[in-house]
């Protein structure tokens, strides 16, 4: 496309109009960047500015006060929230790992399309949805509201994405790496564990955590499987507290103290989801670095 | 860490005297206050139980109780035939009723301008619910406050969008008033409001009629006071104006103690009473007869034991009306049935 004219080497080129409408959509663009990253900056400042009279030592360390007395913290919820992250990874994580494994290495035509296509829909049902789900399934039979259920709600969210982020890491590896294996004489599962999952790994455990830090995050899924539970929660199959139902909850009620616990609790849980986003692109960056240099 | 925690765990486990029980209940919103109270008295008392309520509305809390998913249910209007009969069916077990605590629903409202107690008669609020009154200012809210200046603003609705205790005490009282209601709408923990908005729990609600201006919602009374929002005064069965408070509810359970039928399942409002407040009722834990844990069994009952009298001290500074001797002697009978 690349024609030299006359015109374009002619002082008055490009023409003015062109100039401005370039500026025009140089701005526009601009704004909109500034718009979206402004958007995280005031949900933060507004959680900060709305939560910070309730954020003290009491907050992280004490029970919930009875209602409508003030005090307490929810030391319960955050506890709960690890937890569940907990039990959700330790489902979530090996499956998606090894599922994301054979659809990059193992898998071929039919199959891997039917894997691939169960999984995009696995991420699209509605979370409330496998609340219920896990209800039916777990919280009924046990006769229990649990800590087990919620963490297999959350962990079963987090296999999609999981598997399909490791898939794209270890497509990522090229083609000679295994090659290279191969050619030396490794089995095709030494190549695997011992070349390109290593090749990949900062990779996939950045996927994973932005996995986890999406679960962590969810409500819908824990309100009929974790329920609620104002003391802690001992062991596994006891109901127990969560930040994002603590927030649902004291938001949606008539008390200011619980208004501005749940303002601190949301601000807590961001702040939270921040940190895991930030290390885990450290991570990345640091494995980039790696491969590279 | 993770292995710090465990030997933790194991260490405070093996030090426990008692082993640790949690009970777990769910169910009415309207007595939360009071639950959540004796929760953390009965914790302090006996550190080795933990009572764990959940306030999602009472018809959740019947339902959950069904499927047996719960310890424990807790109701402000009593189980129906069928759901007793779909217990006794799913679980294998009757579920039994203990009144716990009387209290009331009250009319609150948010009208920008009125900081005044407003009077309601019945015909106001069945036609305030049923969508006949629209305006604040309409003849029949006017005429019951003659010296207040209403607002010509538009009258929003607030109701529960829950199965609610609260609610079917609100409806089997605009039952009783109205014959309107009774063939329209009818009573039930949840029903098709012919108009306004829904919030979820009285905490939900409460939320909203201080959000919305102009709004009137129904509320137990201690969300009302809690929450400094504005609540009248209603007109009994015998034409006076009178206001949700202790007595004027204990006076609507005196009547109804003589007559209280055997599986305490009663509705009190509009009773005969001069002094009483025509929109109170009693509040319900529900628990099973048997239960497959006789340890779990046993803790449950012993807090039952303590809420119906120890824990009745707890009621009154939470505007709940403790629940009359001769219904707390009736009811420590009734716990003999408890096969645990």
């Amino acid at each position: 496309m690349i024609v030299s004219r006359s015109s374009s080497n002619s002082p008055s080129y490009p023409p003015r109009s062109r100039k401005i409408i370039n500026y025009i959509m140089l701005s526009l663009t601009g704004l909109c960047t500034l718009l979206v990253v402004s958007v995280l900056l005031t949900i933060l400042v507004y959680l900060l500015w709305n939560g910070v009279h309730a954020l003290n030592l009491n907050f992280f360390t004490k029970l919930p006060a009875p209602v409508g007395q003030s005090g307490g913290g929810v030391s319960n919820a955050i506890i709960g929230t690890l937890k569940l992250l907990a039990l959700a990874s330790a489902i979530g994580v090996p499956i998606g790992l090894l599922g994301g494994i054979y659809l990059s290495e193992f898998a071929g035509g039919w199959s891997a399309f039917t894997v691939r296509y169960t999984t995009d829909l696995l991420n699209g049902v509605p979370s409330v949805v496998m609340g219920i789900f896990v209800y039916t399934l777990v919280v009924l039979p046990m006769h229990h509201f649990s800590t087990l259920a919620g963490g297999i709600a959350l962990g079963i969210m987090m296999i999609p994405i999981a598997l399909r982020s490791t898939e794209d890491f270890l497509r990522a590896v090229p083609r000679s790496l295994r090659e290279g294996g191969l050619a030396l004489g490794a089995s095709k599962s030494e190549t695997i564990f011992t070349i390109v999952i290593p090749a990949a790994i900062y990779g996939i455990i950045t996927g994973i955590m932005l996995d986890v830090a999406r679960v962590a995050g969810e409500t819908a899924p824990l309100l009929f499987t974790a329920f609620g539970n104002q003391f802690n929660s001992p062991g596994w199959l006891q109901p127990t507290a969560s930040l994002p139902v603590v927030i649902y909850n004291y938001a949606i009620s008539p008390y200011d103290e619980w208004h501005q616990q749940a303002w601190a609790a949301g601000f807590v849980l961001l702040s939270g989801l921040l940190v895991v986003s930030i290390i885990a692109r450290l991570i990345l960056a640091r494995g980039k670095k790696l491969s590279h240099g | 860490m993770i292995r710090r925690l465990l030997t933790l765990a194991v260490l405070t486990t093996a030090s426990a005297f008692a082993q640790q029980i949690s009970l777990t209940g769910a169910g009415s919103t309207f007595a939360y206050p009071l639950y959540s109270s004796w929760a953390s008295q009965y914790h302090t008392l006996h550190p080795n139980v933990e009572v764990n309520y959940q306030s999602i509305g009472s018809g959740g809390g019947i339902r959950q109780l069904i499927a047996g998913t719960v310890d424990f249910g807790a109701t402000d209007g009593p189980m129906t035939d069928k759901e007793l009969a779909e217990a006794q069916q799913k679980r294998g077990t009757a579920i039994l009723h203990f009144p716990t605590a009387l209290g009331a629903d009250v009319p609150s409202y948010n009208i920008p301008g009125v900081s005044a107690e407003l009077k309601f008669t019945p015909a106001a609020l069945a036609g305030i619910y049923l969508g006949h009154i629209t305006k604040w200012n309409d003849p029949e809210i006017q005429k019951a406050n003659p010296g207040i200046k209403l607002p010509a603003a538009n009258i929003v609705v607030i109701h529960r969008s829950d199965g609610s205790g609260t609610t079917y005490c609100w409806v089997d009282y605009l039952s009783k008033v109205s014959p309107d209601w009774k063939n329209k709408v009818g009573v039930g923990t949840s029903v098709n409001w012919p108009v306004g908005l829904g919030g979820k729990g009285n905490e939900g609600v409460s939320g909203l009629i201080r959000r919305i201006p102009n709004s009137i919602g129904y509320i137990e009374l201690i969300y009302s006071i809690q929450n400094h929002i504005l609540y009248g005064e209603v007109e009994n069965s015998s034409g006076k104006f009178i206001k949700a408070d202790l007595n004027t509810v204990t006076f609507a359970a005196a009547g109804a103690s003589k007559t209280m039928p055997a599986d305490f399942r009663v509705s009190i409002t509009n009773p005969a009473s001069a002094q009483a407040y025509p929109i109170s009722t009693y509040t319900w834990l529900l628990i099973p007869e048997k239960m497959s844990d006789k340890t779990k069994g046993a803790a449950l009952k012993a807090f039952l034991h303590w809420g119906l009298t120890d824990g009745q001290k707890y009621a009154a500074p939470l505007a709940y009306a403790p629940l009359p001797n001769v219904v707390v002697q009736r009811e420590l009978q009734q716990m003999k049935k408890l096969q645990y």
